[in-house]
Parts: C-alpha cells; structure tokens; sequence
C-alpha cells in the first residue's frame, strides 16, 4: 500500500454531492473547463510560433551556400593570412592581381592610381565566408562579373555538402556566404545581388525619421498639450477629438497619396526626402497625440494646482511642471511613432522613393530611397540571389525595431506607473 | 471625457496678467491650437485631393459613373481602358473574408484567454508578444506569405497561383490578430463584476459564465473590434501587393491571382503614368473608394464603442 493510499484511508469520505452523487459532473465540467482554456489560449501560443517561424525563416534565408564560376582570379585565403596581411585591401588586391598573372609595375600602377582604385573597387570585393574550399572562415574575392551557377539552402547545404562539394570542378569556388555581413551596410545599391548593399537605403530611412521627429513631435505634442490644458468643451474641440480618431483609421496608403499630389506635385518638391518625411509626419502625429495626452492626462492636478497658486501662468504651468512630468509617456509616444514610420512602406513608394539609388542622399531635397522600399524592391525581384539580400535588410529592419519596442518597454515599467 | 484637473485650472487660473504677459499667453495659445488644427487641414485636404481627381475622372468622356460600378473589368492601364471597380472590390473583400476568417476567431480566443484565464504576469508577456506581432511591418508579412506561406501551401493545394489572397489573407490574419484581441480584452474586462458575481451565484462554470454573461455583455466592443480590424484589412497594401497579385479578376477562388484596391493604387503609383492621364486619375477613383469604405467602417465601430461605453461608466 502507497503512502498516498494510506493517507487516503485516513482521511474522513469527501461530502458527496447530491445532485453529482458519482462526481462525473464535477469531472466532466473540469474536463471542460481545462479544454476551454487551452482551446483559447491556443492562439497565443500560435501567434508566438509564427513570430519564431518569421524569424527563423529570416536568419536562415540570408545565408546561401553557392557555387560560382569567379572572373577574377577566384583566389581564397584563410583568416590567418588575412590578420597576417595586416587585413588590408592593397595586400589582397594585390594577391588577386598576381593570380590573374599581373607583374608587379602593373599591381602597382594599379594601386598607385585612384581611378584604377576606384574601377577595381566597384567591381571587386573581398568578403569573408563561413566556408570555403573545404575550411572554416575564408576570405574570397569576389566580382560582379562572376558566374553564379548554384544557389542552396542553409540546410541543402549542410545535409549535401559533402556530395556538393567533391561535385566542384576546377575554376569554380563553393562556398556559404553570411549574406548580412559588416560590408552589407557600407555597399550601394547594385544590380548584383552579391554587391547590393543597405548604404542609401539606411542614410535615407535615418534622414526621414530625423525629419519626421523635427516636425512631427512638436505638432504632436502641441495639439495634445491644446486639447488637454486649454481646449474647453466646445464643438471645435470635439471636432477635433474625432477627426484624430478617424486619421488614425485612415489607410497609410492614402496619406501616400495626400503626400504624392501635395508634397511632391501640388509644392513641387519631387520625390525627395523632405516630400517623404512630411508625408510620414502626418501620418504618425495621431500616434504622437495619442500617447501625449494620455501622458499629460496622467500628471496630477494637484501639481498643476500647486503651480497655479505659485502664480504660474498657463503656459508657464504646461512648460515648467506637466511637460517635465509628461516627457517619459511622451517619449515612448514618440519611439513607438519613429518605429511605426520606419517600417512604412506603402506612403514612401507613392510619395515616390525610388527602388535603385546608387549613392546616398546628400540633402533633404535628395532623391532617397528607404529600408522598406529596398526590402519591397529586391523581393519583388523574383530572383533567388535578391531574396537573401532582402532577408538581411529585413533582419537589420527587425533588429532595429526589436531595440526601438525595447526602449519604449522599457521607459513604459521604468516610469509608466510612477508618472 | 475631460480631465477633472482642466476644470480646477480654469477656476483657480491667475486673475490679471501683466499685459506683455497676457500677449504671450495669447500667442501660446494661437501656437498650440495651429498645432491642433493641423490635423483638421490633414482630413480636409486628403478629402479635397481625392474629390477634385475623383471629379475630373468621372467627368472624362470614357467614365460614366454606372459603369465604375456596374462593369465587371477594371484594366485602366491596358490601351483598350475599362473602369469597373467591381473586380478590385471583390479583391478586397476576399482577402478580407480571409483574414476576417483566420483573425476573428483567434482575436476573441485569445482575449478571452487573457480576460478571464491568465495570470497577471502572464497576460502582460502575453499582451507584449501581440504588440511586437502588430508592430511587425507589413513589408516584412509579405515577405514572408510570398516566400514561406505561398511554398508551402502549394505543396497542399493544387493549382495555387504563386500570387494568391490565400496565403496573404492568412498572413493578414496574423496581422488583424492583435487588433482584434486587444479591443476584446478591454471590452471583457469592462464588464463589471456584479454580472459575473449573479452568474456565478446562479451555478454557472466558468464556462457558462464566459459564453453566456461576458461574451453577451462585451458583445458590442467586440463587434467594435472585428469591425476595425476589417477597415485595418482593407486599407493594407504591402502583404496584397507582394503576395496577392497585382492582376484586377472578378473571382472568389482564393487560388487566382487577384488585384486589390490597394494593390492597384501602388501598381498605378509606382508605373510611369503621366499625372493628369486617365489612368493616373482612376487611381484617384480607386482611393477615394478605398477611403470611403475605411471611413464608414471607421465611424460605426466608434459609434459602437461610445454606446458601449456609456453602458458601463
């Protein structure tokens, strides 16, 4: 006999009930009970699933094992010669050079010369990938001339590399390239995949947010600051009330359209980057509004109370006791705001962000294109090579607004409750 | 709905003002209501733009507006031009009857849940995981319904166009998930507690009490939410035009490639037509139609809230 069996002889009988006399109705409505929780709680559980298949999905698509026919010299070397070479690009250059059978006066001639520099440069690029030639963490120089032959799968290519690689014919390299790697950022736009780059895409996304701070927190914080502290209960500020609840209905695309026949035609301003950020700025300041009030909602009268009987005029008040009281909401107000336009894409494409921009923006009445146009355009490419570069601009994407969310989290537990 | 504080403040406010002091309060107070009016003159102007294009489309000879919405094809960009909104409306609605589909139940689901099972802590994380979902863009969703949802739904269903509402409707319905939740869960949780303390005390389970005293009495925050969470679908472009096509077709068959208004508004924007041109201006057409269903859809699930609301405060 158990311990538990034994305790149960101990115990007095349970009451039976007398509608239930044999417990299956208790059990059956527990049975239900506990059905009915999992049963909700189920989507939860799937929303959580998609968000880790989301990410899954990104991190492994921007790695690719490929198979390529190179057109410069297609030498590779380990970390070791590269950290020996003192890692500079003059050392592998000339490495290159000297595989394709150039003497040294050329090699010089060459590297002395900035426009041979800059021709060598644009077409030639040398990145470390994962594997290569059979060994961990390798340097190959690459060109966009290259033939590209093969392109496989994170795991195609751990399953089969064996088989993939004693498949490599002479003349050809196999190797996994880490497609979000430190050059990715600093690369123009190309129409090589494996020379596309983040460079005007983040300059661009960087200046418009920039902008659209400059103009859409003061407006924001303004028109909060009027319908809590000054605004009485009039037509007017009901009007108000309820034009803001419908703007923040509005589709995003239509405030595109607002933007495009406005900013960029109706002014004249063309497709740049200040078109851009006013027309994003419109479209975030309801976001802005939104958290300000309840920011300045949650500053106790009794402080304005306080300052009031100091003497304090009204907007003495607003500027010297609520806005300091108010700033954390407003501030994550603001971050969810700067996260919500930087991932818009649907305003930037009609304002007329354009897809191919090979140098950065050198001003805000610059042609621009932005992260989620550059994402849009290389998916929309179709091409295999384009949808390893558009996961790793979706993955900095993310990360980026991963940090924007924690931010605003974490000023909401850090001052949420005590405001 | 007024802070109780702006009241005290107008009572107790400074009586006289040193006259320099007064003309800077009254400039401060201009600065801020400018602010405020700015996005009036948004609504107005968005309004106006779409009209005025809106009208010099319908006034074109080959437009009449029975046939923009009797005629059963829309192919402004073709050299033989149609304008029936018809097959783009019927785009819509079907990706939207999708995510409406996927969304809804999941939503409620999952604001029952978080109103009525979880824990304090765990609905906070919980409540965290939907924000992040909501807050992923939508570029990044139809990324992932073309490449990851479309692939793997072919390989189920024969004959899925690689452009399909299916697998963008799906996606969509993670999408409209946390609107539809975070609204329920409001709603449920402002029923109040002596509703709960008479279900219980007449026998219910909680089961009981949930499908028939919180479900009933939260009913119309709910049909406020799902309602949203439809003008949200209808008004989404970027998981539609990656992943649904960009091809106006009068169909219901979830496997067809299709076209959306929104879709064709991005299709029109970002070809080279020349502004002013026809097909620029049914772009117009299209918007003003698109904005006027989010409108409406916008304005009755606000009037529902604030009857709602009046019930319970």
């Amino acid at each position: 006999m158990s311990d538990g069996q034994r305790l149960a002889e101990q115990l007095p009988p349970a009451k039976v009930d007398m509608f239930d006399p044999g417990g299956a109705n208790t059990r059956r409505r527990a049975r239900n009970r506990r059905l009915f929780t999992w049963v909700t709680g189920l989507p939860i559980i799937l929303a959580i699933g998609l968000l880790a298949i989301l990410l899954f999905d990104i991190v492994t698509d921007s790695f690719s094992w490929q198979l390529i026919e190179p057109r410069n010299s297609g030498v590779s070397f380990s970390l070791g010669d590269g950290f020996r070479f003192g890692g500079t690009w003059e050392r592998v250059v000339t490495l290159d050079l000297q595989a394709q059978g150039r003497d040294q006066q050329e090699i010089a001639a060459t590297l002395g010369d900035p426009e041979a520099r800059r021709v060598y440069g644009a077409r030639n690029r040398v990145e470390l990938m994962l594997w290569a030639e059979g060994m961990p963490l390798r340097y190959v120089v690459t060109s966009s001339r290259d033939k590209h032959l093969e392109d496989y799968t994170l795991a195609q290519g751990f399953s089969r590399r064996a088989e993939l690689e004693s498949a490599v014919e002479p003349g050809q390299l196999f190797y996994l390239n880490p497609w979000l790697d430190l050059a990715f950022f600093a690369k123009n736009a190309s129409r090589t995949a494996t020379m596309a780059g983040l460079g005007p895409a983040l300059a661009g996304s960087i200046m418009v947010i920039l902008l659209v701070i400059l103009i859409s927190v003061p407006l924001g914080v303004g028109a909060a600051v009027y319908l809590e502290e000054y605004a009485t209960d009039t037509w007017f500020s009901r009007l108000i009330e309820l034009n803001l609840n419908n703007l923040a209905g509005v589709p995003s695309v239509v405030y595109g359209i607002l933007g495009l026949s406005v900013f960029v035609r109706g002014i004249g301003l063309g497709p740049v980057v200040l078109a851009a950020a006013l027309t994003l700025s419109l479209l975030v300041v309801p976001v802005v509004v939104i958290a300000a009030r309840e920011a300045i909602r949650a500053v106790p009268g009794t402080l304005r109370q306080a300052a009031y009987g100091l003497g304090a005029t009204r907007s003495q008040v607003v500027g010297k006791v609520v806005l300091p009281n108010a700033i954390a909401g407003i501030t994550t107000g603001v971050v969810l705001a700067v996260a919500r336009a930087l991932g818009e894409t649907a305003p930037l494409l009609l304002v007329g962000a354009a897809a191919f921009v090979p140098r950065l923006p050198d001003g805000i009445m610059s042609i621009f294109t932005a992260l989620p146009i550059q994402i849009y355009a290389w998916v929309s490419e179709n091409d295999v090579e384009f949808t390893h570069v558009a996961s790793a601009a979706i993955a900095v994407l993310l990360a980026i607004l991963f940090v924007l969310y924690a931010i605003a989290f974490w000023l909401r537990r850090r001052f949420g409750r005590t405001a | 709905m007024r802070g109780e504080h702006v009241r005290t403040a107008g009572r107790v406010g400074p009586l006289r003002l040193a006259r320099a002091e007064s003309a800077r309060e009254r400039a401060v107070t201009l600065v801020l209501l400018a602010c405020a009016a700015i996005t009036i003159l948004t609504t107005v102007a968005v309004i106006f733009v779409l009209a005025r294009e809106t009208f010099a489309f319908f006034l074109d000879p080959a437009v009449t507006v029975w046939g923009f919405l009797t005629d059963r094809t829309w192919t402004p960009l073709f050299a033989d031009k149609t304008f029936g909104i018809a097959p783009l409306l019927a785009g819509t609605f079907l990706v939207t009857g999708i995510a409406l589909i996927v969304g809804v139940p999941m939503g409620l689901a999952s604001a029952i849940y978080l109103s009525e099972f979880a824990t304090e802590r765990l609905r906070r994380r919980a409540t965290a995981v939907l924000e992040v979902l909501a807050g992923i863009p939508t570029v990044v969703l139809g990324y992932f319904a073309l490449l990851f949802v479309t692939p793997l739904l072919q390989q189920v269903i024969p004959g899925l166009n690689l452009f399909n509402p299916l697998s963008a409707g799906l996606v969509m319905g993670f999408m409209i998930l946390p609107t539809v939740s975070s609204i329920s869960t409001d709603a449920m949780q402002a029923v109040p507690g002596s509703l709960r303390e008479a279900g219980y005390g007449l026998g219910a389970t909680k089961t009981d009490l949930i499908m028939r005293v919180v479900l009933p009495a939260a009913l119309s925050g709910i049909v406020a939410a799902i309602i949203l969470a439809m003008s949200r679908a209808v008004g989404e472009t970027m998981i539609v035009s990656l992943a649904a096509g960009q091809r106006p077709l009068l169909t219901l068959d979830p496997r067809e490639t299709i076209a959306t208004m929104t879709s064709f508004i991005v299709q029109a924007a970002t070809g080279d037509q020349p502004a002013g041109s026809l097909a620029s201006r049914s772009l117009y057409a299209v918007a003003a139609t698109l904005f006027a269903v989010t409108l409406v859809l916008n304005v009755v699930s606000q009037a529902i809230v604030r009857r709602f609301r009046e019930r319970y405060e």
